[in-house]
């Protein structure tokens, strides 16, 4: 596989599979995910948290990181958690509000 | 293009050991063993308590002040409800105040003073034996000042101080007062036992006439007003206090929503403080003016619950999970407890065995029924937590990891609920009518509540000998598109 064949489909599949242990569902269909870039072999993906100070904070980076490392052609993986803006269930997928119960009343 | 990824992880997963991951707890949290090591600690003591109660209905079915009672409340309190809350906040403080512990070896130590405290208190107080109560109780004092000044060092690398970290630190300055309450009112009752042998000098001599000039100004009290001033401290000051401050912060995690009202929650935490100080001046005096003072609290508890309402209102997570059921039902049993406050506190009443039972019934709710319940909802959260940290935070991203309600049984959590709610009720009525094989049936409800919890807790743990962990299967949802 080639640099140019990271797309931003396979990263987000990737992604999938990094599940937020409270609520049972994967960070791409809650929402946490704000931005992926690909330079070359490096990823960089931009995400949030559903809750600040979140407990699972590190593991969850951690998990992102480890599944794109995973992925391959890439070389090196960069997870940034920002706050800002602050995650709303609006960012959710249709499948994660299913999967969590999680609505926008 | 073909995602492929490594399902090493899941083939082999690492030896069948609890793997403690500091740095993927964030670098606030402490490791998993502390907290885990005060709670299940807890449990053992809230299971042999229960146990007692069974087999001595009559600890609960007659007047409260004797040495099996004391002895009982000690174990429950000191044994169950203090090795969980201290372990929980440990853990929880860091986190909920995005700071972190100051001494983790501190916190070993204080456990084992913990341990050794209440462990010989109880037993002492069995026994009657106020000596040795005093000097178990000192060994459990000197813990909890570990405690005190590890949580207060915590507190001072607080960034952003808010009305959590305000009702943390006014709970540990209530239970600074709790302890040399306590420890005042045993060596009191050790003087009183030793005064005519005492004519040591020197330093020895400095602390004997300090104990004899305790015992002389706890002579002014009536033993009974200084008990309940004394259990007031640690039930309302530290364990309500913390219930209401923490929830501020945790129940909107667990429930995706956010303070309503700061001004309420200030507003509660403050009518809390004054009530409670007025409280134990006007029972320690057997004041009239109790009353006035129990409003203040019952008032600062209406505030709390109009903003738990108004939080879970704003909810976005619509289905409530039995953890958070578990700890909404203590808040609502604080109704009743409060009703029952007002009561033992309106001026003449008299004391009689009915009034007396009441007194039991006010005790066995605050501590049994609205602190336990919120323990063990909280314990629903904070167990499966630590496990799924301990045992999967370095498989997330190479393997399928279970999530926190994969860890636990739910029909066991609604099993326990009801049995809990059940053996609450049963034994409310049975402690009411003095009825001690009422006593007996209810405490066996209760025993099967925390059995449930018990076995909910070995299959959480279980996950750390037996994980489960699965290849990556990709799913079938759609892309979402990200900005």
């Amino acid at each position: 596989m080639t640099t140019n064949e990271i797309t931003e489909e396979a990263i987000l599949e990737t992604l999938r599979q990094v599940v937020d242990p409270e609520l049972g569902c994967n960070i791409v269909d809650l929402g946490l995910v704000y931005s992926v870039s690909v330079t070359g072999q490096k990823v960089i993906v931009v995400m949030t948290l559903t809750t600040a100070g979140c407990p699972m904070h590190e593991s969850i980076r951690w998990g992102a990181q480890q599944a794109l490392l995973n992925l391959a052609g890439v070389a090196e993986a960069e997870v940034d958690v920002v706050r800002d803006p602050p995650w709303h269930p609006s960012m959710m997928t249709e499948f994660g509000r299913e999967a969590t119960g999680v609505g926008n009343f | 293009m073909q995602v492929s990824l490594p399902i090493s992880a899941a083939v082999n997963p690492s030896p069948a050991r609890p793997v403690v991951t500091g740095s993927l707890l964030g670098a606030n949290a402490p490791s998993i063993a502390l907290p885990l090591t005060f709670t299940l600690t807890g449990l053992l003591a809230l299971c042999s308590g229960l146990i007692w109660l069974v087999l001595q209905p009559s600890i609960l079915a007659g007047y409260h002040y004797n040495q099996y009672v004391i002895a009982a409340t000690h174990l429950f309190v000191l044994g169950w409800i203090c090795s969980v809350v201290m372990g929980a906040m440990y853990q929880l403080v860091p986190v909920a105040l995005e700071t972190k512990l100051y001494s983790e070896r501190l916190a070993r130590w204080q456990f084992a003073f913990h341990v050794v405290g209440f462990v010989g208190m109880v037993w002492m107080f069995r026994v009657w034996n106020m000596k040795q109560v005093g000097h178990f109780g000192c060994v459990l004092g000197m813990g909890v000042g570990l405690f005190v000044y590890n949580m207060a060092r915590t507190l001072w690398r607080v960034p952003k101080w808010n009305v959590t970290a305000t009702a943390v630190s006014a709970a540990l300055a209530w239970i600074c007062l709790a302890v040399l309450s306590g420890l005042s009112v045993a060596a009191a009752k050790c003087v009183y036992d030793s005064e005519s042998a005492s004519s040591a000098t020197g330093a020895v001599g400095v602390l004997l006439g300090g104990l004899r000039s305790v015992a002389g100004f706890l002579a002014h009290f009536d033993p009974i007003s200084t008990m309940h001033a004394h259990a007031h401290l640690g039930g309302v000051g530290f364990f309500t206090m913390l219930i209401v401050g923490v929830s501020y912060k945790l129940i909107p995690m667990f429930t995706l929503s956010e303070v309503q009202s700061r001004r309420r929650a200030v507003c509660s935490i403050a009518l809390l403080n004054m009530g409670l100080a007025g409280s134990f001046v006007t029972i320690l005096l057997r004041s009239p003016l109790k009353l006035a003072f129990a409003l203040v609290i019952v008032a600062s508890l209406a505030v709390y619950g109009w903003e738990i309402i108004a939080i879970l209102r704003a909810r976005k997570r619509r289905a409530l999970d039995w953890g958070i059921k578990y700890f909404l039902t203590a808040i609502v049993l604080l109704l009743p407890l409060s009703v029952l406050a007002v009561v033992l506190s309106w001026p003449g009443l008299p004391l009689n065995t009915f009034t007396g039972q009441l007194e039991n019934l006010y005790g066995f709710l605050g501590f049994i029924g609205v602190i336990t319940l919120t323990i063990i909802g909280m314990l629903y959260k904070i167990i499966p937590f630590l496990v799924w940290f301990g045992r999967y935070s370095r498989q997330i991203g190479r393997a399928q990891v279970p999530s926190l309600a994969d860890l636990y049984s739910a029909r066991l959590q609604a099993i326990g609920y009801w049995a809990y709610l059940a053996g609450l009720a049963v034994t409310s009525a049975a402690i009411a009518l003095s009825n001690e094989t009422g006593v007996r049936i209810g405490c066996g409800f209760l025993a099967l509540g925390v059995t449930t919890l018990a076995l909910n807790v070995g299959k959480m743990l279980a996950h750390f000998f037996k994980p489960t962990l699965k290849p990556f299967t990709l799913p079938t949802s759609t892309i979402a598109k990200t900005a």
